[in-house]
């Protein structure tokens, strides 16, 4: 029973199905949509913004290779705005119940190539916080620097503030309900085939022909009660007529 | 008194005018559909004499009484005399089509000294007689392999124009094996969707194996597609 089974066959196949994918498609979303807008906690982000730039103002013209050390500058200060140093002093700050270790994995740090500007990025549940951390994180990263590498190069551009539309980045309602719908298509595409593949009964007068090589006499629709209000009317005027 | 007969009655012409949708609405799909069987059925053996017809299927279920039943009505409202008869003697559903009596019926006339007048009944449709199966008995297969089982046959084919047993599925027992090697024409009624592709070939093996001549297949339960629009049109 080994067939190549065309693209007809295929939406053949799936359009049988389709309240059945339908549902698994809309069945996902929903629990997808309801799970991340109820059970999921929010979470906030916030971002600071930290210029390095070598501070000489004896030489008004901007070198060229001044940038380029500065660029390659930025690399190492990344690695160090994330390092225990800095984070267990901003603990200390901020008194807060956590571990330098954690705090690393809230903080992300980016730079755009061959840009001087460094963004400090804190995600937190509470928006206060992750406001608090981001710029008590620069504040210690500004003062440590000159202590770690002997140099005052770092300022900062922007600090986190809080502003009244800030919305949660996490969980994203949207992604969520677009990747369950994505999945659930996949499911319900896959269910669908499955049955189809597990389902081995005759179904169509080709099935009939390759596997009998019988005649077909005939089709007979499945009788349904339609046919039974039709049936009243004839059926009367027959009795009234004998 | 009367009330209670006539809500009884009510009640159970449901279901008859359900299945019998040849005599009953012979205006629709489905009635068009048993006269194109029938005209297949006549084109299936145009030489050779088709007497007796026996309806089979693989498994329970599939609508061979129900497709027995008007078929035969189809052959009936063409003129012609048709019998049919109960042979599934395991689980009969004739008498409940028709709303007849069970008994007396073909173990009766197979048994005992009951004669053909006494058993027929009218079916209440002009041209057709059936034969209710009768009270179940233990041994259905031995009966109908009966000598007096083909006296019967031979008997009913001077009288009728057509013969049509409804018989048990062919997988279950070995009843419809014995039918079918005394009749002229089987014809295996197959369920679309439900009928398992592996118990078709069986059955037309089982059958093969027991000489039946097996005119052809009748798929039920087929859903028409957009591409059966003639059937639309006519119907």
């Amino acid at each position: 029973m080994e067939e190549a089974i065309t693209l007809q066959e295929l939406f053949k196949i799936i359009k049988k199905r389709f309240v059945l994918i339908i549902t698994i498609l809309v069945l996902s979303m929903t629990v997808a949509g309801a799970v991340s807008y109820y059970y999921l906690t929010p979470i906030f982000q916030a971002s600071t913004q930290v210029l390095i730039n070598q501070k000489e103002f004896d030489q008004n013209q901007f070198n060229s290779q001044d940038i380029e050390t500065n660029l390659q500058l930025i690399n190492t200060y990344n690695v160090i705005i994330k390092s225990p140093v800095i984070l267990s002093k901003v603990i200390d700050n901020l008194n807060l119940k956590t571990t330098a270790d954690l705090l690393h994995k809230q903080i992300t740090v980016t730079s755009e190539q061959n840009s001087q500007v460094v963004n400090v990025s804190v995600e937190d549940p509470d928006l206060q916080k992750a406001i608090d951390i981001a710029n008590m994180t620069v504040k210690v990263f500004q003062e440590e620097i000159n202590l770690l590498m002997n140099v005052d190069n770092v300022n900062i551009l922007s600090l986190a503030v809080i502003t009244k539309d800030t919305k949660p980045i996490k969980p994203n309602l949207i992604l969520n309900i677009g990747i369950a719908a994505i999945i659930g298509l996949i499911i319900g595409i896959g269910i669908t085939f499955l049955l189809e593949y597990l389902d081995t009964s005759v179904k169509t007068e080709q099935d009939i022909g390759e596997l009998l090589g019988l005649p077909i006499l005939g089709l007979v629709s499945p009788i349904s009660n339609k046919y039974l209000k039709k049936t009243k009317e004839p059926k009367s005027h027959n009795r009234n007529g004998a | 008194m009367g009330h209670k007969f006539l809500f009884k009655r009510r009640k159970k012409i449901k279901p008859l005018a359900r299945k019998l949708v040849t005599s009953s609405n012979p205006q629709s799909i489905i009635s068009e559909q048993f006269r194109t069987v029938r005209t297949n059925i006549k084109f299936s053996m145009p030489n050779r004499e088709l007497k007796t017809l026996l309806f089979t299927s693989s498994s329970i279920g599939e609508g061979k009484s129900t497709i027995a039943a008007n078929v035969a009505i189809a052959f009936a409202q063409e003129g012609k005399k048709v019998l049919l008869i109960d042979a599934d003697l395991r689980k009969p559903t004739m008498h409940y089509t028709f709303l007849k009596t069970i008994t007396p019926g073909l173990t009766n006339l197979l048994t005992s000294y009951w004669n053909l007048n006494q058993v027929v009944k009218e079916s209440g449709i002009n041209g057709l007689d059936l034969i209710t199966s009768g009270p179940i008995p233990s041994n259905p297969a031995e009966l109908l392999e009966l000598t007096s089982m083909d006296m019967l046959i031979t008997e009913v084919k001077e009288k009728y124009d057509l013969i049509i047993f409804d018989a048990p599925p062919v997988l279950s027992v070995s009843d419809a094996q014995v039918l079918a090697s005394k009749c002229d024409g089987t014809i295996l009624v197959i369920s679309s969707g439900s009928t398992e592709k592996v118990n078709v070939i069986k059955a037309k093996e089982v059958l093969q194996a027991s000489y039946a001549n097996i005119l052809g297949t009748i798929l039920n339960n087929y859903k028409i597609g957009k591409n059966h629009y003639y059937y639309q049109y006519y119907g």
